[in-house]
């Protein structure tokens, strides 16, 4: 209790103090504070003075952390409509960023699970925290969206190492290539480095106390090893991470996906491969095991990942992740991503009308408000969806 | 073929029949019964001497005809009237006091039928009612006839209009005569069309004995239309409401149930066996309440769709209460527009009680009150659904 009362004069001095400073020198993407917005736009000072506002996610930051997805497709087009990218400073967020600065880093990982029903703001909470991690100088591993790498799975080859295993050697490069974009500032510094030796073939090897950035690089030029330099980065980082030499994150939506029984990808045979025979997965679930410290593990169990009305009853975390990577997450903390209670929904639509989104004359009225707050049943995106033609 | 049902016995001792006929009404004489009376009984004949006229064959026809007529509806009328006290007899009443009422009822009981049309069920009704009437001679013995209009074809319907005129240039004469005396029409007692509408096409023809056309129907609604429109309409208002039938007040001959009160004093109202399409609902609708839905236990989110969420908003938006009412539903059956359609009839109709009359006759004009008796079209044997066929494939 008392840390957290001393965490709070903490945040409201800084609070204070970044606000002079906006003053000074005011933040061109910021707009006045009002009762939808708040200009505090550092993950770092939000409380819960700030829940239920929006605020404006820099473009830089936004290039860096989301150039590569992690934002949902629809609510990056109404970003993008609205000319900046403002995120909602909503409880579940506050909760895990909370959670994280005061969890004890010596210890094992902490592991956060998300769940929520459809639409309720899962993954855009993961942007919030992600914004978090990057301001408060995290190393970051990212996964936007798991089922892309098993339901839209552009290139597949058989591993050469491994047997029985698959390679996915285009989505892997990218992925790499989104991790050295999020992770940028951290890459060039020279402590960051690889601990034990790699040989990819007669030529390309790694050796230990080179920079990390080199493996990086080596996976994004050549694809082929790129899906066996994430399992090497796995094991890097969280030797890294727990030698002390950087704090962690990692963030990863749509985990329950890795526990699917099939995929979409189909081997030489014309067999489906299970997503536990892809060398990607081996690399994730890895980084969620508990034997590494200094970090931190937020991860969504989502029903879309399921194909169909497939494990449609709940939305729970058990029901939701399945018994076996619920014995490989436990002890976790579950977070509750709820629909929007009515201040964030009046805060929303308050949004949508400084935005001038909503045309309609009764957009504004007490019974239009209402009428959309039960037709939406305060979900954020199908409030979102109907507000879209009005 | 309609079937109707007659209970013929011979001999009874029973029966009791009066043979008096029914009387004329003046020139304007429609039952059969009339044309006796009219003209040619058989004393008038009596009393001639032996005519120098000669009756045309027209009028020798038409005597035939009518008598022939006379007879048919006499018979059936005794048959009637027999029938009527077996089937009084049979059901344990009193013969004497079997209404037309009674009749119906027992006829409905001992053979009950499953179709859907009322007219297609068997009944059994008095033969003025079964046989459509004949008209009165339209001419003399001569031939000659009698109507200024008889060639026309329709001359009761061309009488009617020529009314209509004649009123209309009265009325003008009138209205002459009142400019000239600087006088304006009584606003006051201006004709009001609210509440009451034409004959229709059928009570209309029955009324003139004349079987109309749709464009004579609607010649009939113009001319009293313009005559209407005249601004000394109400001076002929007798006349114009001779041919308006008074609208029936929907609203009043519903019953509105009154709110029962639970253990905390909140009144509610519940309705049963709300239908549409394959679905089945429950509705219970809780005055005092704060805008709480469920159905089946879970909130507004029960329907995925949109569409269903605002069938269900739609009575209580519209009577303006979304926030001073709670709705309980349980529906089972069907898909999702299905139910949404059932628990939006249901939450209507308890609506009805939470609201004043002018709102009710506004829901029903809306169609709330309205039950949508269609059915899902059945699936026909030898094809693959209720209209589509299964893969045609030559061999």
């Amino acid at each position: 209790m008392l840390t957290r009362y001393k965490f709070l004069l903490t945040v409201t001095r800084n609070n204070y103090f970044l606000r002079q400073l906006s003053l000074e020198s005011p933040n061109v993407f910021a707009k006045p504070e009002s009762r939808c917005r708040t200009v505090e736009d550092n993950p770092l000072n939000h409380n819960l003075e700030h829940e239920g506002r929006f605020y404006v996610v820099p473009p830089a930051v936004c290039n860096q952390l989301f150039r590569f997805g992690g934002i949902p497709k629809g609510y990056e087009v109404q970003a993008k409509t609205f000319d900046e990218t403002c995120l909602m400073i909503r409880k579940p967020a506050l909760e895990v960023i909370n959670m994280m600065k005061v969890a004890d880093y010596s210890r094992p990982i902490v592991k956060y699970v998300l769940f929520g029903e459809r639409g309720a703001g899962k993954s855009l909470t993961l942007a919030h925290i992600l914004h978090y991690a990057l301001n408060s100088g995290h190393l970051i591993i990212h996964v936007p969206w798991v089922p892309d790498w098993m339901k839209k799975c552009k290139d597949h080859t058989r591993s050469e190492t491994r047997e029985g295993f698959r390679d996915t050697p285009l989505d892997s490069a990218a992925w790499l290539a989104h991790f050295k974009t999020q992770n940028q500032h951290l890459l060039s510094q020279t402590d960051l480095t690889v601990t034990s030796n790699y040989t990819w073939s007669k030529r390309e090897e790694t050796r230990s106390g080179s920079p990390l950035v080199e493996l990086v690089d080596l996976g994004i030029n050549r694809i082929k090893y790129a899906s066996n330099i994430i399992v090497a980065l796995a094991s890097e980082v969280k030797a890294l991470s727990s030698s002390g030499r950087c704090k962690t994150l990692v963030a990863i939506d749509g985990f329950n996906c890795f526990y699917n029984k099939r995929t979409m990808i189909k081997d030489e045979n014309w067999k489906i491969v299970p997503p536990f025979q892809l060398t990607v997965t081996e690399a994730f679930i890895n980084l969620v095991n508990y034997n590494w410290t200094n970090g931190s593990v937020v991860l969504t169990a989502d029903r879309l990942v399921w194909s169909g009305n497939e494990r449609g009853e709940s939305d729970l975390p058990l029901y939701q992740l399945g018994k076996e990577a619920f014995e490989l997450l436990d002890p976790f903390i579950p977070v509750h991503v709820p629909c929007y209670s009515e201040k964030e929904f009046h805060s929303c639509m308050d949004y949508y009308m400084e935005r001038s989104w909503i045309q309609n004359e009764n957009g504004n009225t007490e019974e239009g408000r209402s009428e959309l707050m039960y037709l939406s049943t305060m979900n954020p995106y199908q409030l979102m969806k109907i507000c879209g033609p009005l | 073929m309609i079937p109707i049902i007659k209970f013929v016995v011979r001999n009874s001792n029973y029966v009791s029949w009066s043979s008096s006929s029914v009387t004329a009404n003046g020139a304007k004489v429609l039952w059969p019964s009339t044309l006796t009376v009219s003209f040619c009984t058989n004393n008038n004949d009596s009393e001639k001497k032996p005519s120098v006229k000669k009756t045309s064959k027209a009028m020798k026809a038409y005597l035939e005809r009518a008598r022939k007529h006379e007879e048919f509806i006499k018979k059936e009328n005794l048959e009637y009237q027999i029938g009527k006290r077996h089937l009084a007899n049979m059901m344990g009443e009193d013969p004497e006091f079997f209404t037309q009422e009674d009749v119906n009822k027992a006829i409905e009981y001992l053979f009950p039928s499953g179709l859907f049309e009322p007219k297609a069920r068997p009944f059994m009704k008095p033969p003025e009612e079964v046989y459509p009437p004949q008209k009165a001679a339209e001419f003399d013995e001569a031939g000659r006839p009698y109507h200024f209009l008889f060639y026309t074809g329709k001359a009761n319907f061309y009488k009617l209009l020529y009314e209509v005129v004649e009123n209309i240039n009265n009325l003008n004469k009138y209205e002459d005569r009142m400019i000239r005396k600087h006088l304006t029409p009584d606003p006051t007692q201006a004709m009001s069309m609210i509440g009451s509408q034409w004959l229709p096409q059928d009570v209309l023809e029955h009324r003139l004995v004349e079987p109309l056309h749709e464009s004579q129907y609607a010649a009939f609604k113009l001319a009293f239309d313009r005559l209407v429109s005249h601004p000394y309409s109400y001076r002929v208002r007798d006349f114009i409401e001779e041919y308006r039938k008074p609208l029936v007040n929907q609203v009043a001959l519903q019953q509105i149930p009154e709110p029962q009160y639970d253990e905390n004093g909140r009144p509610y109202v519940t309705t049963t066996n709300c239908l549409r399409k394959r679905s089945w609902a429950e509705v219970t609708v809780r005055g005092a309440g704060s805008g709480k839905i469920s159905i089946n236990g879970q909130g507004l989110d029960y329907f995925a769709e949109i569409q269903s969420r605002e069938q269900i908003l739609f009575p209580l938006i519209m009577t303006k209460q979304l926030k001073n009412v709670d709705v309980e539903a349980k529906v089972i059956g069907g898909g999702p527009s299905g139910q949404a359609g059932a628990i939006r009839w249901g939450i209507a109709f308890c609506l009805r009680s939470f609201v004043d009359k002018e709102m009710i006759e506004q829901m029903r004009l809306a169609g709330l009150l309205t039950r949508d008796y269609r059915k899902p079209e059945r699936k026909k044997p030898g094809q693959a659904g209720k209209r589509k066929k299964f893969t045609w494939k030559k061999r």
